[in-house]
């Protein structure tokens, strides 16, 4: 009964701040409603006793990124004057997609059976001890090669980031 | 396996050259290096071996593509001396990041499981939004750059989408096991493999998705564009057909539709909008954009004659490419810019580049006699088989399209004349890789059996 | 098996002299042209022998495989049968002594490397064309010699009518191939195959079951696919009605003119068919149509060639007319008689022309026979050769190669399963025309008063290629003589297992006797009128000439193929193409590209660089394809 109660509140403050992202004039209180959507998430993933994204969640996207984002907007120094006209056809376009999106959606809850989805139904497999054993036995070779994926993107960080002598 | 344990030790073994300021080793170990790696993938031939939990299979279709996908990088290696130079001090950084980028290719058409497949995109997509910006002081390269990160991350999400309702619907990564699961009906799973096909679609310029290759292409430096021409675009249609052929081939009713949608609305983007294109490298652009349709038949055509005809297809079209965005190098820096005005009177001043540049373009457009002829040949065979012969005859009104952009530069070079133009200078390097290139295009199109075959 | 070195040294030579022609000097040209072609005959000869030798068994040797489309995978195989190595021997050794002469010949041309280039890549497209194994292959080496043929005819192009005479050959003999090409595809159609060995093992099949109804195709589509043969052969070896070519090609070098155009690519048609005879045999109707071609075409090329002044045309003439003979023969079914006729004839042809490029050259590029004379004394070697090959194309009996080979012809239309009187009848005429216009060249060119004096003599190059065709011309009919005169049958049992033997009607000695009487006294009797009328009594002549002027006008205009073709064809042909001059089927083409344009102008607004529509429209597409797929 609690979970359930906490669900619907953390799924309300999920998309309430979600819609304020793109409401907000204010880019800086985007950013901030933003880092409350990702805490209703992490919320969400401690319900779902996946502690190991929770935390990563919590640590990486709230921290790390949001604050990252803060300091761009910071530097940017956007205000109402900078933002551009949007022309005619681009809002033609932005209904036709977002009835489109509509459509998807309405069709999709007609016929998905959310019941009839597959995978494990283990309430335990989000604990950082599960998810180490599958990530060194069964899904060793995608975390190893995840090694050269992080090194490709250090490299290519340091490479445009230094200066050229 | 052994062959992308070599490309990566050679990756970093090329950072370390650089450390300790080898330049002059960097490219003769870079190609011994890949030989070996090329040679080493040709030791599993007919293994049929998995990996890790059967996280990669390197059946006979890995095989050949990692196969075609390193001798591709080795033709570009040969293109590139003195060319990182120019731009740039750090010369090893660049080869390591092509090199981790084919660590990449090979993870691609190798995966036999989805986690694979995305962390082999990435490695190749990480590495090239990197090499597309190495003109730091070019805004458009930094344009490009930007653009193709911004693109490509937007195109990753819709695969991890993708894959995680595939996750949802099947229980598996495993692509046998995704095959054998029997959720071809659920909606879950179709919206799964159209997501994954959306993001897929990105990384191989397929209508709608291609905008950003032409703004890209002209951005980056050409050597790179050559790179993305060729090693990822072969990559990413053959991970696109790998997946489609060992996961989703039994549910192909449904997305078979969808993928003859894509083919025809890149056939006509590509073709049409390259029509009066006058810069040459956004010709090219529109053309791979094109290419990218044709080789959507071949997926229509679920079966193993597909693979044949898409390996066919991507040989020709890497060797050609090799040799018209090796000319196009050479023109742009010797007369200024890529304009097709810039390859006038070539065929006075250098008639070794006019004839392989016509070799090429010839090939690019299907002429007989090239290999460029019988990949589309086979690659329209396997689509007749199915039964799409609507969307056969609408590509072959494409390639007649086709040919009128094309043979603009061959025009230009032959029957235009430009009184100050003076011979272009070819280093070695150049000259054996177009060598070899033209020799193989005559090969491929007179004795196609070679590699058809070979699947 | 070493089978390929034979059309792949030719070829060899043809790509180095290709690539590095302008670099060689003209004596290494010629050491590569003339040595490449050497060695390709001294291997057909080892080849040959080993053959002869080892049980005759058909060497079929798989190259490697050319492609392989939906089950359909042809080869690049060579197949090496009696009849290929008849047709291999004769290109070949004639191929070698014309390239050794054309040293001689060409040695003043500044085109001499590329000359020896196109000569050899001729004679490899030819070993091509006898050696495949199916018919695609074969088709491959078909249109590589109409290719050279082209190149070779209009080899001096600085002239526009040599040019013209060479788009003429191409064009016409395309309509030829055209008709070949859609028989290859019935016959693909038919039986899903194209290998040579396997279409003739199927109409053998349909032969001994119940005759052509048994073949997949029905008895219709065998005789569509004989004629569409036919066709193709009618266009390659210059026959009624797609002779016109030939006579124009004689633009060409005289070593061009003997060894294509006469000795070899002409007679393409009748290797052809002989090849395929399996087919024809499945369709009677097929069989008549070549008879009657053959014939009728004898008779008209015999008729023009009396009333050429140009020492090369009466020599084309003589060859469409000696092509008509084999045609005839192959109609009657007359298998090995054809070929045999093809061996004889390929080498005093040869000989003829090569003995007319000396005459030429010596006379400073004079073709006019009647500017020529006397040359009996200035030039005694290639008189002597001369006299050779025309008493061989006379058919002088007893004595001489064409006599063995056109007596068999003529015994066949007399006396064959399908022969008549009316064709014997024809070809008799035919003979005693061959006599006439042959001895009438002769003594006009060699006889009388000298006219244009002689410049400079042939050398050694040319002479001895001359006396080695005029042995061979005398020599070679003696390996196939008819049974009532000592009946040896080396030639046609040689061929007997490829070729099947036609069967007599009456084989009575007394009418093959008469038979062979009557064809020499025609022979002889069109010799005795040649020098009645040219070298004994010329006056007669011009009386005679004055009454039949518009006759003479006639046959000198080749029965006046070419301005029928002019008004039946060209003229209608341009005028439609004046009345179309916007071309209505064009507009589909330029309606294409006005589309293209239009789309173009629409899809270069989505290139507007700016990243948010980019992801906009790729956001767009995306939803459209989930929204397809959810309510499909």
């Amino acid at each position: 009964m609690l979970t359930q109660s906490l669900f619907y509140f953390l799924s309300f403050l999920a998309i309430f701040s979600a819609l304020a992202v793109i409401i907000a004039k204010n880019p800086v209180h985007s950013v901030l409603y933003l880092i409350l959507t990702f805490f209703a998430i992490t919320g969400h993933y401690i319900l779902l006793n996946a502690q190991f994204l929770a935390i990563v969640n919590m640590i990486v996207y709230a921290g790390a990124i949001m604050v990252l984002f803060l300091f761009v907007l910071m530097l940017l120094n956007l205000n109402a004057e900078t933002e551009p006209q949007k022309p005619a056809y681009i809002k033609i376009a932005g209904v036709v997609s977002g009835g489109l999106l509509l459509l998807v959606l309405v069709g999709a809850l007609k016929t998905v059976d959310v019941s009839g989805a597959g995978g494990t139904t283990a309430t335990d497999m989000g604990l950082v001890e599960n998810l180490g054993m599958v990530l060194f036995n069964e899904f060793l070779l995608p975390f190893e090669l995840a090694s050269v994926l992080l090194l490709t993107a250090m490299v290519g960080a340091v490479l445009i980031g230094r200066r050229e002598a | 396996m052994t062959s992308l344990i070599i490309v990566s030790v050679l990756a970093v073994a090329v950072l370390y050259l650089g450390l300790f300021k080898y330049k002059t080793a960097l490219l003769p170990v870079s190609v011994t290096g890949l030989l070996a790696a090329a040679a080493m993938a040709a030791m599993d031939w007919d293994l049929e071996k998995m990996y890790f939990s059967e996280m990669m299979l390197f059946d006979n279709y890995a095989v050949a593509f990692s196969i075609l996908l390193i001798l591709t990088t080795l033709l570009i290696f040969g293109l590139s001396r003195n060319y990182f130079e120019k731009i740039s001090n750090n010369v090893a950084e660049y080869y390591a990041l092509m090199l981790f980028a084919l660590a990449g290719g090979v993870v691609m058409v190798s995966f036999h499981n989805l986690a694979m497949l995305f962390i082999g995109i990435e490695i190749l997509s990480i590495s090239l939004y990197v090499l597309a910006g190495i003109r730091r002081k070019d805004p458009a390269s930094n344009e490009a750059s930007l653009k193709y990160f911004l693109m490509g991350a937007f195109a990753t999400g819709f695969l991890l989408f993708g894959t995680a309702l595939i996750y949802g619907a099947t229980g598996s990564f495993n692509l046998a096991a995704i095959a054998s699961s029997g959720a071809f009906e659920s909606a879950l799973f179709r919206a799964g493999v159209l997501l994954m096909m959306v993001g897929l679609s990105f990384k191989v310029s397929v209508a709608p998705f291609h905008t950003w290759t032409p703004d890209v292409y002209e951005g980056s430096p050409g050597l790179i564009a050559m790179f993305m021409a060729t090693v990822v675009k072969t990559a990413g249609f053959a991970a696109f057909l790998r997946l489609f052929l060992m996961a989703f081939a039994e549910a192909s009713a449904f997305w078979a539709i969808t993928v003859a949608i894509l083919c025809i609305l890149t056939l006509f983007a590509g073709n049409i909008t390259a029509v009066f294109q006058d810069r040459f490298k956004r010709l090219l652009a529109w053309s791979s954009v094109s290419h990218a349709g044709y080789l959507l038949l071949a997926i229509l055509a679920v079966g193993f004659s597909a693979s044949s005809a898409v390996l066919v297809y991507t040989i020709a079209y890497s060797l050609a490419s090799v040799a018209a965005f090796g000319i196009m190098i050479l023109v742009s820096r010797a007369r200024g810019n890529d304009h097709l005005d810039s390859f006038n009177g070539l065929a006075r001043t250098n008639p070794f580049l006019a004839f392989t540049l016509t070799l090429a373009v010839c090939s690019l457009a299907g002429i007989p006699l090239t290999a460029g002829f019988f990949g589309k040949f086979y690659v329209f065979k396997v689509a007749l088989a199915q039964g799409y012969t609507w969307l056969v005859v609408l590509a072959v009104i494409n390639a007649m399209i086709g040919i009128y952009y094309y043979f603009k530069v061959i025009i230009a070079m032959y029957m235009k004349e430009n009184a100050n133009a003076v011979a272009i200078q070819l280093n070695p390097g150049f000259r054996l890789v177009l060598s070899i290139v033209v020799f193989l295009i005559f090969l491929f199109g007179i004795f196609p059996g070679l590699i058809a075959n070979i699947l | 098996m070493t089978l390929w070195l034979i059309p792949a040294l030719p070829y060899l030579g043809a790509l180095i002299l290709i690539l590095a022609g302008s670099k060689l000097s003209k004596q290494m040209a010629g050491i590569i042209g003339c040595g490449s072609m050497g060695l390709s005959a001294l291997w057909t000869g080892v080849t040959g022998i080993a053959f002869l030798s080892g049980g005759r068994e058909p060497v079929r040797l798989q190259l490697w495989e050319w492609f392989d489309v939906a089950g359909w995978n042809p080869g690049v195989t060579l197949y090496f049968d009696s009849l290929s190595l008849v047709f291999t021997f004769v290109i070949t050794f004639v191929g070698f002594l014309i390239h050794v002469y054309s040293t001689g010949y060409m040695a003043r041309d500044e085109g001499f490397n590329r000359f020896f280039a196109y000569l050899n890549l001729f004679v490899g497209s030819m070993l091509m064309l006898v050696l495949a194994d199916n018919l695609l292959l074969l088709y491959l080496g078909w249109e590589g010699v109409g290719l050279c043929s082209y190149l070779l005819i209009g080899f001096w192009y600085q002239d526009p009518a040599n040019g013209a005479a060479a788009r003429k050959a191409f064009i016409v003999t395309r309509i030829g191939d055209t008709a070949f090409a859609i028989g290859l595809f019935m016959l693909f159609q038919t039986l899903g195959t194209l290998n040579i060995g396997a279409i003739l093992a199927e109409a053998g099949s349909a032969l001994s079951g119940d005759g052509a109804a048994s073949w997949p195709g029905g008895p219709a589509g065998a005789t569509a696919i004989a004629l569409l043969l036919v066709g193709g052969a009618v266009g390659k070896s210059a026959q009624i009605p797609l002779q016109t070519w030939l006579p124009d090609a004689m633009a060409g070098p005289t070593p061009v003119s003997a060894l294509i155009h006469a000795a070899t690519m002409v007679t393409a048609g009748v290797y052809l068919i002989a090849r395929m005879h399996g087919i024809f045999e499945l369709s009677p109707v097929s069989m008549q149509v070549v008879s009657l071609i053959g014939t009728i075409t004898l008779l008209v090329a015999g008729c023009s060639a009396l009333c050429q002044s140009d020492l090369k045309r009466v020599l084309a003439y003589s060859t469409i007319s000696q092509i008509g003979y084999m045609f005839l023969a192959l109609g009657l079914g007359a298998w090995s008689a054809a070929i045999f006729h093809f061996f004889t004839h390929a080498f005093f042809k040869a000989l003829l022309f090569l003995g007319a490029g000396a005459i030429i050259e010596s006379l400073h590029h004079e073709q006019n026979i009647f500017r020529m004379g006397g040359l009996r004394k200035e030039l005694p070697v290639v008189f002597i050769t001369f006299l050779i090959g025309s008493a061989s194309l006379a058919a002088l009996p007893l004595v001489t190669a064409g006599f063995f080979s056109k007596d068999q012809i003529l015994w066949m239309a007399f006396a064959g399963e399908h022969g008549s009187l009316g064709l014997w009848i024809a070809a008799s005429v035919g003979a005693f025309l061959t006599a006439l216009y042959t001895f009438r060249m002769v003594f006009v060119t060699f006889w009388g008063e000298t006219k244009t004096p002689v410049t400079h003599r042939p050398g050694k190059a040319m002479t001895i290629p001359l006396i080695i065709l005029a042995l061979f011309s005398l020599l070679a009919g003696f390996i196939e003589v008819p049974h009532n005169l000592g009946h040896i049958t080396l030639f046609s049992s040689f061929l007997a297992s490829v070729l099947p033997s036609p069967e007599l009607i009456t084989d009575s000695l007394l009418m093959e006797w008469m038979s062979q009487a009557a064809a020499a006294l025609l022979t002889l009797g069109g010799i005795g009128l040649a020098y009645e009328y040219y070298v004994r009594n010329p006056q007669s002549l011009a009386g005679m000439k004055r009454n039949t002027g518009a006759l003479q006008r006639f046959f000198h205009s080749g029965f006046g193929f070419d301005r029928l073709y002019d008004s039946l064809l060209i003229q209608p042909y341009t005028w439609l193409a004046r009345v179309n001059r916007r071309d209505i089927t064009d507009s589909l083409y330029t309606g294409l590209a006005r589309f293209s344009i239009w789309l173009h102008r629409q899809s270069a607004q989505t290139q507007t660089g700016i990243l948010r529509h980019y992801l906009l429209g790729a956001a767009i597409g995306a939803l459209i394809i989930l929204t397809i797929s959810i309510f499909i």
